[in-house]
Formats: C-alpha cells, sequence, structure tokens
C-alpha cells in the first residue's frame, strides 16, 4: 500500500499541496483527477523522492523511500525520460543494465503488443509511440507499484485505446497502478478508486463501483457535486 | 463481446446481466467455458476487479461454477437456466407494460399490434 | 559491473562523440600548424641564405634555430589546447544541464536509479577527470609525432632539437603533464575538488533556482577562502611559521576537506532538496 500521509508543499509563496492524504492499494488503480492547475505531477514526483516536501510522509508498504525502493516502485512521467538518441533497443538495454527488476519477456511482449520497432531512435518516433516506448520501459520492469503522470493526454485516440487496453491486460497484473488525468471519460471502467484534488487539497476519495451500487452516481457525477456545489 | 456500458449502474452488474443475456439467448451453452476474469477483463475493457466481483456474484448464484483449477464454466442446472430466461423476460414484459401502461392503451390493443410487428420483425429478420 | 561503473560508462559514452571529434581535430590542427611553421620559417631561411646572402650560421643567430618551443607557443598549438580545455570547463556544466533540458528530462531517470544518488555524482565527477586525463595523454602521443614532421622539415643544421621528456617539462606544459606521481595525485586531485565544488554549486542552483545561483556562489568562494587560507593568514600576520613542505601538507588536507564538504553537500542536495 502507498500511504500519502498530510502532503505539502510550497513553490516560493504558493502553497501547492495543503496537506493531502489518500492511500493507494496494490491490486487497484488509483485514479487522481485535478480538473486545474498544477499538484497532481508534485504528487507522483514527492512520492518518487523527486522533490522535496515542506512536510508530511510517503510510506511504501511501511518503509520510506529509499534506493532500494526504485526496484518496487517506479514512474512513467508525462515525457519519454531516455536519451533521445538512443534506439529501442539500447533504451530496453540501458533499463536491463541498471535494473534487476527488469523483465525482458514482458518487454519483448509489450513491444509486440504497441507494435513498435527495436531498432528506431526515440527521437523519429511519433508523439503517440514515444508515449508508448515510455510506458514500455516502466511497465516492463518487475515493479509492485506503477505511477503514471496522465498517459492518455496529447496522443491519438488509437493510441490511447492502446495504452488503456494495457490497464485491463495481464501486462499490469495485480501491481498498484496511480495515474493522474484532468480527462476522466475514457477510463471511468478502468479505475477503481478516485481521489478529486483541487486547490491543493483532497475534496473527496471513494470507490467507482460502489458510488454507482450506493448512490447510482457515475463518476463525472460525482466530480459535478464536488467541484460546481 | 461488445458490450456498451452506462456509467451509472454498477459495471459488475452489467457485467452479469450481459451474462444472463447471452444464457437466455443460447450464446452461451450449459457448460461452455468462459473466459478468464483476465480476459473478461481484457474483452470488454473493464477493470479486472469488476470482473472479478461479476464472476463472483455469478458463482455465488449458480450461473457458473468452477471446478477445481479448471476455467469456469456456464451452469447446467436446468432449473436456473430456466429462472435466467424467465427473470429477463418478466423484466423486458415488465418494462414494456410499464411504458404502455403510461400512454394509456387498451391491452387488446396493444397485444394485437404486438403481435403483428413481432412477426413481420421475425420476417424482416430470415429476409 | 556494478552500477557505479555502469554509470561512468555511460557518462563517458555519451559525449564521446564530441569528444573524439576534439581530439582528431587537435591533431589536424596541430600537425597542419607544424606543417605550416616549419615551411615559412625554412621559406624565410632559404630567401635569406639565397637571396639576401645570408649565411647559415648568420641566419640562425638573427632568427634562432627552429625548435619546438617555438611551434609550443604559438596559436597552432595552444589553440586547440585552449579549445579542448573550455570545452571540458563548459562540459561540466552540461554534464548537468544537458540532464533537465529539452523534451527528455533525463534526470528523472538517473534519480530513479536503485543505487545511491552520489553515484551519479560521482559517475560524472570521475568521468570530467578521465576526459582531462585522456586529452593529455593523446597530446603525449601527438607530440612526438609532431616532433617528427618538424625533423622531417626542417634539416638538422636549423634546428634545435628536443626530446619529449624536454619538451613537457616546459612552462604550462608541465602542468598538464605532472613530472612525478605525487604531482600527478597533487594536480589531479586537486582538479577533481575543484569539479566537486562546480558540481555542488551546480546543485544548490538545481534545487533552489535563484535562491540558489546565490547559495551556489558563496559555497564556491568559501572553498575558494578555505584554500587560500594559509596564504590569507601569511598577509594577516607578520610572521609565518610554515615551511613550505609544511604548507604543501596544509593545503591536502584543505584540499580534502574541501572534496569531503563537497560530496557531502552534492549527496545531500541530491537525496534530499533536488527537483526534476
Amino acid at each position: 500500500m502507498i500511504e500519502v500521509n498530510d502532503m505539502k508543499k510550497k513553490f516560493g509563496h504558493k502553497h501547492v499541496l495543503k496537506g493531502v492524504s489518500f492511500t493507494a492499494e496494490k491490486g487497484e488503480i488509483t485514479c487522481i483527477i485535478g480538473i486545474n492547475g498544477v499538484g497532481k505531477t508534485t504528487i507522483l514526483n514527492a512520492i518518487m523522492n523527486l522533490t522535496p516536501l515542506n512536510g508530511g510522509q510517503i510510506l511504501i508498504d511501511g518503509d520510506t523511500i529509499s534506493k532500494h525502493s526504485y526496484e518496487k516502485i517506479t514512474f512513467i512521467p508525462d515525457a519519454i525520460i531516455m536519451q533521445p538518441n538512443m534506439t529501442i533497443t539500447e533504451a530496453m538495454q540501458f533499463m536491463a543494465d541498471f535494473y534487476d527488476s527488469w523483465n525482458q519477456q514482458r518487454a519483448t511482449e509489450l513491444l509486440d503488443f504497441f507494435k513498435l520497432k527495436e531498432s528506431e531512435k526515440i527521437n523519429n518516433l511519433s508523439k503517440g509511440n514515444r508515449a508508448k516506448v515510455n510506458l514500455l520501459l516502466g511497465l516492463a520492469l518487475d515493479v509492485d507499484y506503477l505511477l503514471m503522470d496522465e498517459p492518455f493526454s496529447g496522443i491519438d485516440i488509437f493510441s490511447r485505446e492502446q495504452i488503456a487496453d494495457v490497464f485491463t491486460s495481464h501486462l499490469v497484473e495485480d501491481r498498484g497502478v496511480i495515474i493522474t488525468t484532468h480527462e476522466i471519460n475514457d477510463i471511468e471502467h478502468l479505475i477503481d478508486k478516485v481521489v478529486l484534488l483541487d486547490e491543493g487539497k483532497v475534496l473527496k476519495q471513494f470507490n467507482s463501483e460502489e458510488v454507482r451500487e450506493t448512490e447510482g452516481k457515475s463518476v463525472v457525477d460525482v466530480m459535478r457535486e464536488v467541484y460546481q456545489p | 463481446m461488445n458490450v456498451t456500458f452506462n456509467k451509472r449502474d454498477p459495471v459488475y452488474v452489467q457485467v452479469i446481466r450481459h451474462f444472463k443475456e447471452q444464457i437466455a439467448t443460447g450464446t452461451f451453452e450449459p457448460g461452455q467455458e468462459i473466459p478468464s476474469r483476465r480476459e473478461l477483463a481484457n474483452r470488454l475493457k473493464i477493470n479486472p476487479n469488476t470482473a472479478q466481483r461479476a464472476y463472483k456474484e455469478m458463482e455465488e448464484a449458480g450461473l457458473i461454477y468452477t471446478e477445481r483449477n479448471l476455467p469456469s464454466k456456464i451452469t447446467k442446472d436446468e432449473k436456473i437456466l430456466q429462472s435466467v430466461r424467465k427473470e429477463l423476460i418478466m423484466e423486458a414484459v415488465d418494462n414494456f407494460v410499464h411504458s404502455v401502461r403510461s400512454i394509456n392503451v387498451p391491452v387488446e390493443e396493444v397485444l394485437t399490434l404486438v403481435k403483428e410487428k413481432y412477426e413481420s420483425g421475425r420476417e424482416g429478420d430470415e429476409a | 559491473m556494478n552500477r557505479f561503473v555502469k554509470l561512468l560508462n555511460f557518462e563517458l559514452s555519451r559525449f564521446m562523440k564530441i569528444y573524439l571529434v576534439l581530439m582528431i581535430v587537435t591533431f589536424i590542427v596541430q600537425i597542419t600548424g607544424m606543417i605550416v611553421t616549419a615551411n615559412s620559417y625554412m621559406a624565410e631561411a632559404n630567401k635569406m641564405i639565397y637571396e639576401e646572402g645570408m649565411s647559415q650560421a648568420q641566419f640562425i643567430e638573427q632568427y634562432g634555430a627552429m625548435s619546438f618551443l617555438g611551434f609550443a607557443r604559438g596559436l597552432w598549438f595552444t589553440g586547440p589546447i585552449a579549445v579542448c580545455a573550455a570545452a571540458l570547463l563548459f562540459y561540466i556544466f552540461m554534464i548537468w544541464y544537458r540532464d533537465w533540458f529539452g523534451k527528455n528530462t533525463f534526470i528523472y531517470r538517473l534519480l530513479m536509479l536503485p543505487t545511491a544518488r552520489l553515484n551519479v555524482y560521482l559517475a560524472k565527477a570521475i568521468s570530467i577527470v578521465l576526459m582531462v586525463l585522456g586529452f593529455v595523454s593523446v597530446q603525449l602521443i601527438f607530440l612526438p609525432l609532431e616532433n617528427s614532421v618538424l625533423k622531417w622539415l626542417v634539416p638538422v643544421d636549423f634546428r634545435a632539437d628536443m626530446t619529449v621528456g624536454q619538451i613537457v617539462k616546459w612552462d604550462y606544459l608541465s602542468m598538464l603533464v605532472p613530472q612525478t606521481f605525487t604531482e600527478f595525485i597533487l594536480y589531479y586531485g586537486a582538479g577533481f575538488m575543484a569539479v566537486s565544488v562546480l558540481f555542488t554549486a551546480i546543485l544548490f542552483e538545481r534545487s533552489f533556482k535563484w535562491k540558489g545561483i546565490l547559495l551556489g556562489s558563496v559555497y564556491a568562494a568559501l572553498s575558494v577562502v578555505i584554500m587560500i587560507s594559509p596564504l590569507l593568514a601569511m598577509n594577516f600576520m607578520d610572521q609565518y611559521y610554515l615551511y613550505p613542505l609544511e604548507t604543501l601538507g596544509l593545503e591536502v588536507v584543505l584540499g580534502l576537506l574541501v572534496t569531503v564538504m563537497s560530496l557531502w553537500m552534492g549527496n545531500y542536495l541530491l537525496t534530499k532538496k533536488i527537483t526534476v
């Protein structure tokens, strides 16, 4: 379980996160939604110790993050994080060199799944394909938790569909996933848990299936109530 | 398998309903193997946990059964199969009656219309 | 291979293309320079001897014999060395900033490697030192080649021959090419210290942005003050109590202190304060 307790972050004098708390379980897809402004990416960065916090605590299966955590949890930012002059093969080799958790078999499977050509340079890929390589490099790690920043934004509809397919496939398996998005429509049926964020605070967190069952509301219905009372 | 889900009913309920329809129409035959939870999630593009939930509920209701580690199968229990069919028919009839009643049509007129429509529709399908 | 060695290998290979180009350009420019210098010297000699009727001895007396040092003082030789030095100095900054800039913010990947972040820092620092060492080494290979070109173009009577051993003892070359192992350790140790101070200053900037520039500058200034403190002490006090060798010892201790401080601070910033 990933536990985020009272996360606080300031940029200059601006309070971006004012005590954010939520949990994300293994085997579940947790979706952090914020309709405007910053904060979502900062939360993921902070979980990965890529930016310091002004307060709060993050626990991953009860432990604070250390170098060992990176074999257990990985982050897929919204832009590719590899050397652009590398080919896909070289990028995969880089990952294999550094991570014990690299799963070459799954990587090959993902190449196939996304219909990517190994010999191509990352630089020459389309935006959609670059997003897929980015996803591949993270998903092929045998980690328990995956954080993804806006995996659906800024790419074409078919790439979006393909990426959504990954979530329901064995490629994600029983891992814990946290994704951020500002657009829920495509993925309403894919997610377990929703964390609604605004102005640096969690306004509501709920299980999407539960809300449909007990209140007969869609995720968007709840968002409407929360964001436009 | 191509199902369009609405966004306000629990997805697992909609999945179960989809299964019932398939059973009632005979697309799923008694004793037929059904996809694994993961396959189902993938085909229907739904959360694997939701697929799991649907299977659990169906198992409890006796719609499907699992022997040891084998893939789950559609029930062969005639009583359950009949009740599924009946349930769907009753549901459809209820809906129909509800809408017809709201526009105050005499039942005889409705029945004649239904009969005509139903049969012409069937011929249309065959042609 | 452990992850540090892999990182070092990675850091070296990502600059390798430019690095090799710099080496090749150095070689071409220096050899060309040697040919041009030797030819113009001989042209002058021919003109003076055959047209002006000067004797060979008179010419050498007036113009001096052609020696390698005459060439080594010129821009043909020093230019490429200066360019390489400038490139490496620039790369001390770029080796960090390239990971933040552009669409591919590679720093995400580096910081998420399952290894101590200090390894990322050390791999970058050591690769800079190795690259300096590499430049000096190939320069040592170029020297005898250039020396042979000189011998080939200028007749023996006009030359003041020098061995490579003599050449590298001269002036700024003796700074680049340590004469003893102790010197080697001292020079490159000082180089590593300077790199670590700059790296830590860069990390201050990366961690605190505008405020970081100030902090980084203060940090660098503080390091300089520590290093020249014996000199300052000498100025402020009328007497100076240390022998030269003791001063050297003190400098070594201070240098180690500054290096360790830089590494510690760099590690702290990388693990606790850095923002991607």
